[in-house]
């Protein structure tokens, strides 16, 4: 059980979910904190969530303004960039590429990219520390070797 | 924190010390969090600036750090940063995921002790205490005379020594190697005896202010100086390390008000800053609501009409200033009671700032009073935002004042002309505000036996009258500011002074002593302490001003604060027309740090 944890986390990171900044916050996990990645997880998912919103109606509106994507998309990066959702950070980089080079649809297909790359790194570390929870506390605090 | 707790904190440094972290994104906040928890700091965290603000103001000492985003939604990292700085001398570091150097240069230019990146990793956590110790090191080391912080002198001895967190090193640095000879003396000296800290009251920075403009601003020595104030234990470097805030202050007023200036109405300014004569002459259509905070946050007057107008753009406020904001404040000049006139003026307390350039005071108050929402007043106003958020401990009245200032410090500092000479007055005050707090009462009480009011205003009172207008009017600032300069509590304004004002600005954030002393208590509350205000020295002008602005219900109250003097400095403009705008008063200085 604490091998497939092991190996589900590290398969993450192989294929580039995670980066090491995933590993930080493992770190800071310990007995005062056991649940801690777990929780900025949550946090991370849910404020995201929300930016996700706010992005995908600024898009609906149609007018483009690339300045506020802009923030928008800043603001997402910087707590992707802390959790180490490294897909999602790409995304984001794109997108602002995108808006600074003033082109919609761009940004439309890198938002629908992103969304995807969000979704899927949600689900999957749910999955992870669903199992990791399962296995124990402790395992989840090892690094991947 | 008492200092004894202070020094106990500081001898297990770094553990223990007590970081605030300041960060919009949630998810950041709580992982910074950890990160500080692993350092074995003490952390307190919150999501909003104006939150952090509060903390900071409700207990200077609380904090030892503070770690702010760049980017948050209700106020700009830099802005916080600016008014930590300047109010409470805290080191800040800035975070963010911008790696853009013009970030970290705006960082460095704001005072910002660090820079870090986003993803924070914990390595760099664990040096930041370095800048705790090191603003301190550079803070007892520039004011050899001032006692340690270790002496516990108090509040204010703290703050004083917390200077800076980069700047005011950097400079006192300067000044200490300029002075170096001096210094040496003045070291063994202190060394011999015990350290004395001294506390720059509102008297003692009126007169400090008043010897600066009568040997006139570029020349001013803290030798010369300290020979004009013939204050017995004052040293040289007492002087010289004040001088250095002042200086520090007033180019960030200068510096505001420049650009704020440019949206101001350069006239305006000047007029405000060179004409006014007595109340502010300046020639603010009574009518117009541009002109915020023009009207005095007069008790009597509703702060809804007041605010009206103060939420006009500070842009429109400084046209409409053009003309002749002068009366504006003070319209009441004959009626110093009434401010209301003056709400007539627009404050402009958010944007405007600029406008307030010659507003007296009560605009103030009127701004503050009318804005609330002082961080706003912060975030548009450069400027002033420093003193805005000073009052957060002001009754709401008071706060809207306290946002006017930021519009009035905007205003001083864009134009030395356009500013009003209300207007540094109420950066100024803003700033006083900050310092007046600690002096406040004595800035706005009532005029008779504001002394210590009047000393913060009043300080350059006359020296405004004659100083020329120039260009920001340094002068005057320097008097207005005086008081806020004064970190020491307002030992100065008794409490008698401003009973007038229960309102009265008492900015009771980080002054502890005058509460009362509310530094924009525009409104008078009554035409008498307004007239009180007349009556008391004219020469004070600043302090006079003050007085017709307490009287009027001025926003003066207690205002040790910054706020008090800023109002000083823009009733002191008003009457004497000198008040250059610009001269948001040295009180303004830290607040003119914020605004730039």
């Amino acid at each position: 059980m604490q091998r497939q944890v092991a190996l589900i986390k590290q398969s993450l990171f192989d294929q580039g979910y995670l980066d090491e900044q995933f590993m930080e916050l493992e770190e800071l996990q310990d007995d005062a904190n056991p649940n801690f990645v777990e929780e900025v997880s949550a946090l991370y998912f849910k404020d995201s969530a929300r930016l996700i919103n706010n992005i995908d109606q600024a898009l609906e509106r149609g007018t483009f303004d690339f300045n506020r994507l802009d923030s928008y998309m800043h603001q997402f990066k910087g707590s992707s960039t802390s959790i180490g959702a490294s897909k999602v950070k790409a995304e984001c980089t794109t997108f602002r590429e995108y808006c600074r080079a003033g082109n919609a649809e761009g940004c439309l297909r890198t938002f629908q990219q992103l969304k995807k790359e969000h979704s899927t790194l949600r689900k999957k570390l749910e999955h992870y520390f669903q199992l990791a929870r399962q296995a124990g506390p402790k395992e989840t605090a090892r690094r991947p070797k | 924190m008492t200092v004894e707790q202070n020094l106990e904190a500081l001898d297990q440094f770094p553990v223990g010390m007590r970081v605030l972290a300041v960060d919009d994104d949630q998810t950041c906040l709580k992982i910074l969090e950890s990160l500080l928890r692993h350092c074995q700091y003490h952390v307190t965290t919150t999501n909003q600036a104006q939150k952090a603000l509060e903390l900071l103001r409700e207990n200077k000492n609380k904090f030892d750090l503070v770690i702010s985003d760049v980017d948050m939604p209700d106020m700009d990292g830099f802005k916080l940063l600016e008014l930590v700085g300047l109010e409470m001398d805290l080191p800040v570091i800035m975070l963010s995921a911008h790696s853009d150097p013009k970030y970290v240069m705006k960082g460095v230019t704001h005072g910002a002790c660090d820079y870090l990146l986003k993803p924070v990793r914990i390595e760099e956590l664990k040096n930041i205490w370095q800048h705790v110790v090191r603003s301190r090191f550079d803070k007892n080391r520039g004011s050899n005379n001032n006692g340690d912080k270790r002496d516990g002198s108090g509040n204010e001895g703290v703050g004083n020594s917390d200077q800076n967190n980069g700047k005011g090193n950097r400079k006192r640095k300067d000044q200490y190697n300029e002075d170096e000879d001096e210094d040496r003396d003045d070291n063994d000296d202190s060394c011999a005896q015990k350290k004395q800290r001294v506390v720059w009251t509102v008297e003692l920075h009126k007169k400090f202010v008043a010897a600066v403009n009568q040997l006139g601003y570029e020349k001013a020595m803290p030798k010369k100086i300290l020979d004009l104030m013939n204050v017995e234990k004052l040293t040289r470097e007492n002087v010289a390390s004040h001088l250095q805030k002042f200086r520090l202050y007033l180019k960030r007023i200068s510096g505001v008000a420049n650009q704020q200036a440019i949206m101001a109405n350069s006239e305006l300014h000047f007029m405000q800053m060179n004409g006014l004569d007595g109340f502010h002459h300046r020639p603010i259509p009574v009518g117009s609501g541009q002109y915020h905070g023009g009207a005095p946050a007069m008790r009597s007057f509703p702060p809804n009409g007041i605010l009206g107008r103060l939420n006009t753009p500070s842009g429109i406020g400084v046209r409409s200033l053009s003309s002749p904001p002068a009366g504006m404040f003070l319209q009441n000049q004959t009626d110093i009671g009434k401010f209301h006139h003056v709400s007539s003026l627009p404050l402009n307390h958010s944007d405007g700032g600029n406008i307030l350039q010659g507003l007296p005071m009560p605009l103030e108050f009127d701004q503050l009073q009318t804005n609330n929402n002082k961080s706003r007043n912060m975030n548009s106003n450069k400027s002033i935002a420093g003193t805005s958020m000073a009052f957060p401990s002001f009754s709401t009245q008071q706060n809207s004042l306290i946002s006017a200032p930021n519009n009035n410090v905007v205003v001083l500092e864009g134009h030395p002309q356009a500013t009003p000479p209300g207007f540094p007055g109420h950066q100024i005050n803003k700033r006083l505000e900050h310092w007046s707090n600690a002096v406040s009462s004595s800035t706005h009480p009532p005029p008779p036996a504001h002394n210590s009011n009047s000393i913060n205003h009043q300080f350059d009172v006359s020296p405004l009258q004659h100083s020329r207008p120039d260009p920001l009017e340094w002068n005057n600032v320097s008097s207005s500011y005086s008081i806020p300069f004064c970190d020491s509590a307002n030992t100065l304004s008794s409490p008698a002074l401003d009973t007038t004002n229960p309102r009265a600005f008492c900015r009771n954030t980080d002054f502890d002593s005058n509460t009362n002393v509310q530094p924009g208590v525009f409104y008078g509350p009554s035409t008498d302490a307004m007239a009180l205000l007349s009556s008391s020295n004219p020469k004070e002008g600043f302090v006079v001003g003050q007085q017709k602005l307490q009287s009027g219900g001025f926003m003066v109250a207690d205002a040790g604060s910054l706020d008090d003097i800023v109002n000083s400095t823009m009733k002191q403009e008003q009457s004497q027309g000198d008040l250059s705008g610009g001269d948001l008063g040295y009180g303004g200085f830290s607040s003119l740090r914020t605004c730039i």
